[in-house]
């Protein structure tokens, strides 16, 4: 998972959409136990109550629960859940896409044309899921 | 009967004020750190933050109307302080000629208690060399064996100053993961001086920025971050900006471009700014931490 401290968006944020991408990857599966807060921190160099800010975060969604003394743990629905909430995240960059256009005196087509040309490059790398 | 358990700040202190001769080191300083919390102490060289550090630890003498650590008056038990929390200073103070071995056994002799297991684990995680002589270990390692003798003696806090100044990103993550695996097993309240912004936020949950000994703020730092804003306009040519939005910590006009960085961002700015004569069309960006503290700074020195 990378962090980039230099954002200003707050690192547990960019702790939860970590997690959030990686269980939609696949990366941890339903059933399958979170890293400890511990191992988290220091694998990511983040202060651990950083770390359990996110982790609330994502219980809270329902991503994962915790099992008293075991730690944390994807829930069922996690990866189907994971993913509806990656989709946000690229609604997010994709509105910042388009003001990025709008800022520099872009038309809607002028956008689109490079919104397509994007979606063309991810086919020419190939996905296997899905 | 249980211990009460003492709820005090880590960190208390009002009205510090700090004179070298005629020069203010430290200026009429407030700061309170709650415990358990990391809390990173930003400002450029010869703001006030090694002194700061040292009134904290005792080793100098300062007036303040409460100057407490732990819950402990400095000023009256500089000893005790010094017992309870780990200090790794901007100059190592440690004996040239003795081994690390010898230093390590130097140092237990003199702290009570001492946590040999802490001590070991340290020495494996930073593959420090007991047999090595200090002069000959390299600064990395310095750094590395300075932090090693700070978390030994178990402290409830630590005082990093300047740790990771001339670091290479090797050690400096080492030293990050030292600082974190007993943040992780102690809970200690951390204050941290530094001019590595990243490492700052990635350790830090508050922030103070202190400029020639005076504290410019001290927020939480997704606040901080979230809160502060630059809002870029663009002038109508020859049109000069007539008063920036409220909250403006610097601004700057180059050309037709207007920048003003200001704190308390709401969209009531924008519409501020916006509505003024001469002014063509707005944008808002957001701040990293490092633009953010050259900008308080930089406001500060055009302010004069």
């Amino acid at each position: 998972m990378k962090i980039n401290p230099s954002s200003h968006v707050p690192i547990y944020l960019q702790i939860a959409e970590g997690i959030r991408a990686a269980v939609a990857a696949g990366v941890y599966r339903p059933g399958e136990a979170l890293p400890s807060l511990r191992n988290m921190a220091i694998q990511i160099k983040v202060n651990p109550n950083t770390v359990q800010r996110a982790y609330d975060e994502l219980e809270r969604e329902g991503l994962i629960y915790a099992q008293r003394g075991k730690g944390l743990f994807v829930a069922e629905k996690g990866t189907a859940s994971a993913q509806s909430q990656a989709g946000d995240g690229v609604r997010r960059v994709l509105d910042e896409a388009v003001r990025a256009g709008q800022a520099a005196g872009m038309s809607a087509d002028q956008v689109r044309e490079l919104f397509n040309k994007a979606i063309q490059g991810m086919i020419k790398i190939g996905s296997k899921r899905r | 009967m249980t211990p009460q358990k003492d709820t005090s700040p880590a960190i208390e202190i009002q009205g510090l004020t700090k004179r070298f001769g005629r020069t203010v080191a430290v200026d009429n300083l407030s700061l309170t750190i709650p415990r358990g919390s990391t809390f990173g102490l930003l400002g450029p060289n010869g703001a006030g933050k090694s002194t700061t550090i040292k009134i904290l630890m005792g080793i100098l003498s300062a007036m303040a109307e409460k100057l407490q650590v732990l819950g402990v008056d400095v000023r009256t038990n500089p000893k005790l302080v010094k017992q309870r929390v780990g200090y790794v200073p901007e100059m190592h103070h440690i004996y040239r000629w003795m081994r690390v071995s010898e230093v390590i056994g130097f140092c237990r002799s003199c702290y009570q208690p001492w946590n040999d297991r802490t001590c070991r684990e340290t020495l494996d995680l930073f593959a420090l060399d007991p047999a090595k002589k200090v002069k000959h270990l390299s600064k990395g390692m310095l750094a590395k064996l300075s932090l090693l003798l700070a978390v030994s003696h178990e402290p409830e806090m630590l005082l990093l100053d300047e740790p990771l100044s001339g670091l290479d990103p090797i050690v400096r993550e080492e030293f990050l993961e030292g600082v974190l695996g007993t943040i992780c097993s102690r809970g200690q309240t951390v204050l941290i001086s530094s001019h590595m912004l990243d490492d700052v936020r990635r350790l830090s949950d508050t922030i103070g920025i202190l400029n020639e000994g005076r504290l410019l703020v001290q927020d939480n730092i997704d606040h901080l971050l979230t809160t502060t804003k630059r809002i870029c306009a663009t002038l109508k040519d020859g049109c000069r900006p007539e008063r920036p939005p409220e909250g403006t910590i610097w601004q700057r006009v180059n050309g037709r471009e207007w920048i003003a960085t200001v704190r308390d961002f709401s969209p009531d700015k924008v519409q501020q700014v916006s509505a003024l004569d001469g002014v063509e069309h707005v944008e808002v960006q957001d701040l990293g931490l490092e633009e953010l503290f050259k900008d308080f700074i930089k406001g500060q020195r055009v302010s004069k």
